[in-house]
């Protein structure tokens, strides 16, 4: 009945998400990257195997007093002037590979490798602990508006307010030293989960502010209304319309949550609010060896430098993630220190 | 005039464009001349290269991914190729631009007085006191009333039309020899796009310009201009004087363009008068917006949105409600859909009170009232599939599901012209009269009783526009459905309706039979739409002129 | 636009209520130990202990409490138990040198940050750019405390190109002062311009698609006028309140690692000391200094775009 109709570009029923699955393929820079972190994460999980059957040692053993056999030469792990041994690499079958750790004496290698899992999963949990957290309420806040966005927004303003780091600080003070009591939620202190909870509740406004704009924005839209025309509920509207509009959006913010959420905690780790012992984590790693910094470097560089490479690595496959899912972004993260801006960077 | 030395010649001009597709060739060997003194229109739909040749003639698309070819010449100026430098002078002096859209065309953040100055400074030596009052004497001449305050307004303190005004007074500051209006009246209302181009006429004549009007409107072109080219797909199809190009047209694509102009004069076939039971019925309806001013002042005049509407639409019948933006018919629809809450007044449906109705309440009612959106792009999920949009509504209120909706969602994309397998593709896949079809679909798919059609065919290209409404006019007959028709073109409005409806300012100013609204119309503001309309009919818009005495 | 600062101070008061709320809550109310403890630190006995109770009415009803606490800080009465001084007086010690970090950075970063985006943005797709966006990458992507450490390790300890640590005050000695102050600045300096750069560089890519560039160019300005008063105009705007909020974030609070890594004996360092020494006080004080200038510099870059956007401070069209 009607003339020949033609469809656009494009092979048939590529959704968006293959278009930008072969966009980010193309991207060689981002993928390599993406392959450097795959790396960094194998190097982590590979932790129990190496401490178990290379350096048999755990992270936390000290041997202070003890000596090894590098080479045929018998040394001592530290020094009587308090001085550790430096990397001895495969000189003792891969004990002490990259050193000692101080005057405790504790395999660097080791160390890293169980620093480097608490560091990760750190900057992953609290990342997907803050976007689910800020998706809900950005939701919420734009859909309902009225009232429900006012609260939101006012306590996200007061979040926001605080400048990151002492809010990191004073949380960590308050509660990864005395535990958490809320209700019936119960966390002892030293816990890891704690320093998780701290860090993601505090990205939490920075991710919702520009989602909320997002949802207000994509609500005018036609196609919403057209739901709400066929009898949809606001369940519906909220995750069959709105969400998966939202969806590279959130992906793209997430990464960025994993890099800063990963500087902070490096941060406060450093300062001793972070991660506590008997756990350490990067950031700690590079606290506990800055006394030695003139007499031991390594000890500072190695951990830091394995935060840049994971922070690198996170920045630069995110920005491939963004040109590949939205080349003409215009959802941006908002110019009222957004995730870009490195908040949680203690300067 | 024909023997005149021509002031721009172009020859064989070429542009070409790289993308991530392949090679588009926007414009393909385009040859002209602009005599001075003539209103030469370039009229095409949307990607038939008007603009980009327009735009290439001073240097404006130049790029790393253009490949220009051909000659522009302006007297004896070769332009393609010319430096920079050497564009710059013959912009704006030589050659003035007036753009689409005023609102974005100025910069928000300077004052319009300041950005006309600007344009001034840029090639003459006057002082900043001196182009100020050129700047204000500029503004005046164009109509901006109290010019001297005005001047120093930011571009969002003035209306459309105003701003385009101002758009056109800064093109013309520097007395170009050329004026080059892309689209200027397209994003404006009938009425202001009714001054504009009165304004525009009167400038070439009154200043001996030479006017290269882009448009897609074939009303507009009748309206004001001399000569004629036609263009599709990067080529000139047809060319000639105004008469010779609307009523001798040689070319099969002009012809079917200017078939499918919906003219004012073509009533639609005849259909008996409805009676029986109204199936809508709004009463009083009122939708105000409270507004906010001031630090303390916490509740100032709401905005009156919809202010007392009342009218009736009967079983399969078409009321064609027409305005201007901003005159509340979006705002009405949604209101009597319960789209949105009313503030008060009734709304019947079938006899019963659905005004106020809780979102459960209205749900099942859902199924009998639908609507089809303006807005070709936003009105479809970008994420869905096809299948999955039209097959929607039958799943939500549990119509049907698995197979049986598959079948259903599959005849009705048939229905509307569209392909089975089309079902697994995503909007972004279609032209913007194929996604309409889509949305069409969407909203038949419960065979509701009443669909509103909020300017379905405003956003869509002409020859596009009657397709659609032929299918809205078939599915009427075959599925009983009964039309609230809005739009802001007349025309369209006075083709497919039985009634119309004029609204002005939240008010519906005159109702009744087509045929009697637009030829016998009681009220002022009716009247002045009517008169606005630009005719596509050379004759008839000469005639119409005349008849209104000098302007 | 009166109305609107008047606005935007108003709502300033109220989250700095809020967040002097909040503070007191993480502090007082949601540790699991008994305040007066907390506070007394290492040299906890009984005596002490009961004093502190009674001098900031832990005894007392919640809101009670909190207006104490308030009361003390706003009047300078706070004392540090462990360090035995003054917190108020050793703050406003520490303010210049907090404040000579903070302002010279800022410089250095906007200067950079400014040039490297528009570099990028005006050669965008080329060599160049594709440089400027690694250096920018790396450069937020580093620990800064990390960078702190080992420009302080190489270019003072061990080249002694620069001085370890220290801050010389620029009243005595101005060049001794900037000298000491080059790796604090740098260290601070290197994240902000990688971010800078790109939100300028995103920024302009964005203008210069904009409708009324394309007018300034129809009208026959030359391509630095278009750059500098359309596209720049335009872009900086987003860059400038940007650059409100972190001066603000600086100052409150970012710059405490770099102050303690470079002995700057700035607030940041305090801060740090205190945190080190779990020495509650100062710690509250400084959170609520730090807050305070944060929620101060949103205020103003709200009204500092208020003022570079007139759609903000006008509203919308008048009908003419």
């Amino acid at each position: 009945m009607a003339p020949e109709l033609h469809a656009e570009a494009g092979p048939a029923g590529s959704s968006p998400w293959r278009l930008a699955f072969r966009r980010l393929r193309r991207n060689r820079v981002a993928l390599a990257f993406g392959g450097l972190l795959i790396l960094i994460v194998l190097f982590v999980l590979a932790a129990p195997l190496w401490a178990k059957h290379v350096a048999d040692t755990g992270p936390n053993e000290t041997h202070t007093l003890e000596k090894i056999e590098v080479d045929g030469e018998r040394r001592e792990v530290v020094n009587v002037e308090g001085r550790p041994i430096g990397p001895v690499w495969l000189g003792a079958g891969g004990k002490y590979f990259l050193g000692a750790d101080g005057r405790l004496g504790r395999d660097e290698m080791v160390r890293l490798m169980y620093g480097g899992r608490a560091s990760l999963f750190i900057g992953f949990s609290a990342a997907l602990i803050a976007t689910l957290l800020a998706t809900i309420l950005a939701l919420l806040a734009g859909y309902y508006r009225g009232w429900v966005d006012a609260v939101i927004s006012r306590t996200l303003d007061v979040i926001w307010a605080f400048p990151v780091y002492l809010l990191g600080i004073a949380l960590g003070i308050a509660l990864a030293l005395g535990g958490l009591k809320l209700g019936p939620l119960e966390i002892p202190s030293g816990s890891i989960w704690i320093t998780v909870l701290i860090i993601g509740g505090i990205y939490v406004p920075y991710m919702a502010r520009p989602l909320r704009g997002a949802v207000l924005s994509l609500r005018e839209k036609e196609f919403v209304e057209a739901a709400v025309a066929q009898g949809a509920g606001p369940l519906r509207v909220m995750f069959r319309e709105l969400l998966p509009n939202l969806a590279s959006t959130i992906i793209v913010f997430f990464t960025l949550a994993v890099a800063n959420a990963m500087l902070l905690e490096a941060g406060l780790s450093f300062l001793g609010v972070g991660v506590q012992p008997p756990d350490t984590s990067w950031g700690a790693m590079v606290g506990d060896g800055f006394d030695l910094l003139s007499s031991a470097p390594l000890l500072t560089i190695l951990p830091g430098s394995l935060i840049f490479l994971t922070v690198l690595s996170v920045n630069v496959f995110g920005d491939g993630l963004r040109d590949a899912l939205d080349p003409r972004s215009k959802v941006r993260l908002e110019a009222h220190a957004g995730l870009a801006e490195p908040e949680g960077t203690a300067v | 005039m024909a023997n005149a030395a021509p002031l721009i010649a172009v020859r064989d001009l070429r542009v070409g464009f790289a993308t991530e597709g392949g090679l588009v060739q926007a414009v393909d060997g385009v040859s002209f001349e602009l005599v001075p003194g003539e209103v030469l229109a370039i009229v095409g739909e949307s990607g038939s290269g008007k603009s980009v040749t327009a735009q290439t003639i001073i240097g404006l698309t130049r790029s790393p991914n253009a490949r220009i070819e051909g000659s522009a010449q302006l007297g004896d100026a070769e332009l393609i190729g010319a430096s920079e430098s050497e564009l710059q002078g013959v912009r704006g002096e030589r050659i003035g631009m007036v753009f689409q859209d005023p609102m974005t065309s100025f910069n928000p953040v300077y004052r319009v007085g300041a950005q006309i100055v600007e344009a001034i400074r840029a090639h003459r030596p006057a002082t900043k006191e001196e182009a100020h009052e050129q700047a204000v004497a500029l503004l005046d001449s164009v109509g901006i009333p109290d010019a001297a305050r005005r001047i120093d307004d930011y571009p969002h303190q003035f209306s459309g039309g105003m701003r385009q005004r101002a758009m056109i007074a800064m093109a013309l500051a520097l007395e170009p020899e050329v004026l080059i209006a892309d689209e200027p009246t397209t994003a404006l209302d009938v009425t202001v796009q009714a001054q504009i181009l009165t304004l525009l006429a009167r400038l070439n004549r009154e200043r001996g310009l030479a006017t290269l009007l882009i448009t897609h409107d074939l009303g507009v072109v009748a309206e004001v201009a001399d000569r004629v080219l036609v263009m599709h797909e990067g080529r000139i199809v047809e060319r000639g004087s105004l008469d010779e190009v609307f009523y001798a047209a040689k070319d099969p694509y002009t012809r079917r363009l200017l078939d499918a102009v919906v003219r004012i004069e073509s009533a639609a076939p005849l259909r008996p008068p409805r009676s029986g039971a109204a199936l809508l019925e709004v009463t009083d309806l009122v939708k105000h917006y409270p507004a906010r001013r001031g630090l303390l002042r916490r509740e100032a005049e709401p905005v009156r949105a919809v202010d007392g509407v009342s009218f009736s639409l009967r079983a399969g019948e078409t009321l064609g409600l027409v305005g201007e933006s901003g005159c509340g018919k979006s705002t009405l629809c949604r209101a009597a859909l319960q789209l949105i809450e009313p503030s008060s007044g009734s709304v019947r449906f079938a006899g019963r009170e659905i005004a106020g109705l809780s979102r459960r309440e209205m749900r099942p009612l859902r199924r009998e009232m639908q609507i089809v959106f303006q807005d070709p792009y936003a009105s479809l999920n970008p994420r869905k599939r096809i299948g999955q949009i039209v097959g929607d509504p039958l799943e939500l209120q549990g119509v049907a599901s698995g197979d049986a909706l598959r079948e259903q969602v599959l005849e009705l994309l048939g229905r509307v012209g569209l392909r089975p397998e089309h079902y697994d593709r995503f909007p972004h896949e279609f032209s913007g009269g194929q996604r309409q079809r889509i949305g069409i679909a969407r909203a038949l798919a419960l065979r509701p009783k009443l669909i509103v059609a909020d300017e379905p065919v405003s956003a869509l290209d002409v020859s596009i526009r009657a397709q659609i409404l032929d299918l809205l006019a078939e599915l009427q007959g075959d599925f009983g459905l009964t039309y609230l028709f809005v739009a802001h073109d007349i025309g369209v409005v006075r083709h497919v309706s039985d009634r119309i409806a004029v609204m002005n300012k939240g008010r519906i100013v005159e109702e009744g039979p087509a045929d009697q609204v637009c030829e016998r119309p009681a009220d002022p503001f009716t009247r002045k739409l009517l008169a606005a309309v630009p005719i596509p009919d050379p004759h008839e818009a000469r005639a119409r002129r005349a008849a209104a005495g000098p302007a | 636009m009166g109305a609107f600062v008047l606005k935007r101070l108003g709502g300033m008061a109220l989250v700095l209520l809020a967040v002097s709320v909040l503070t007191f809550l993480i502090f007082n109310v949601i540790p699991n130990s008994d305040p007066a403890v907390r506070m007394a630190g290492k040299n906890a006995n009984p005596q002490l202990v009961a004093n502190i109770t009674e001098e900031w009415g832990f005894d007392d009803p919640l809101p009670q409490q909190y207006l104490t606490m308030m009361g003390k800080i706003f009047s300078g009465d706070v004392i540090s138990y462990q360090g035995q001084e003054d917190v108020v007086s050793r703050i406003a010690e520490g303010i210049p040198a907090t404040l000579s970090l903070c302002i010279g950075a800022a410089l250095i970063w906007i200067f950079f940050g400014v040039l490297l985006g528009y570099l990028s943005a005006v050669r965008s797709g080329g060599l160049l750019d594709k440089a400027l966006t690694i250096l920018a990458v790396a450069g937020i992507s580093i620990p800064v405390f990390w960078l702190a450490a080992i420009l302080l390790n190489y270019l003072a300890y061990e080249t002694e190109l620069f001085p370890a640590q220290g801050y010389v005050e620029l009243t005595e000695d101005p060049l001794d002062w900037a000298y000491h102050l080059v790796l604090p600045w740098v260290t601070v300096a290197v994240t902000l311009i990688g971010l800078y750069s790109r939100v300028l560089r995103s920024n302009m890519l964005d203008v210069m698609d904009e409708d009324y560039v394309r007018t300034a160019r129809a009208k026959g300005l030359n391509e630095s006028q278009v750059m500098r008063r359309h596209v720049m105009r335009n872009s900086l705007i987003g860059i400038i309140t940007l650059f409100g909020l972190d001066f603000g974030a600086l100052i409150g609070g970012g710059a405490i690692l770099t102050e303690a890594i470079f002995n700057l004996n700035g607030v940041g360092q305090y801060a740090f000391e205190s945190i080190e020494n779990l020495d509650l006080p100062p710690i509250m004080a400084i959170t609520l200094f730090g807050a305070f200038f944060v929620v101060l510099f949103n205020a103003l870059v709200d009204i500092a775009y208020a003022y570079l956007d007139p759609r903000v401070k006008l509203g919308s069209a008048t009908d003419g």
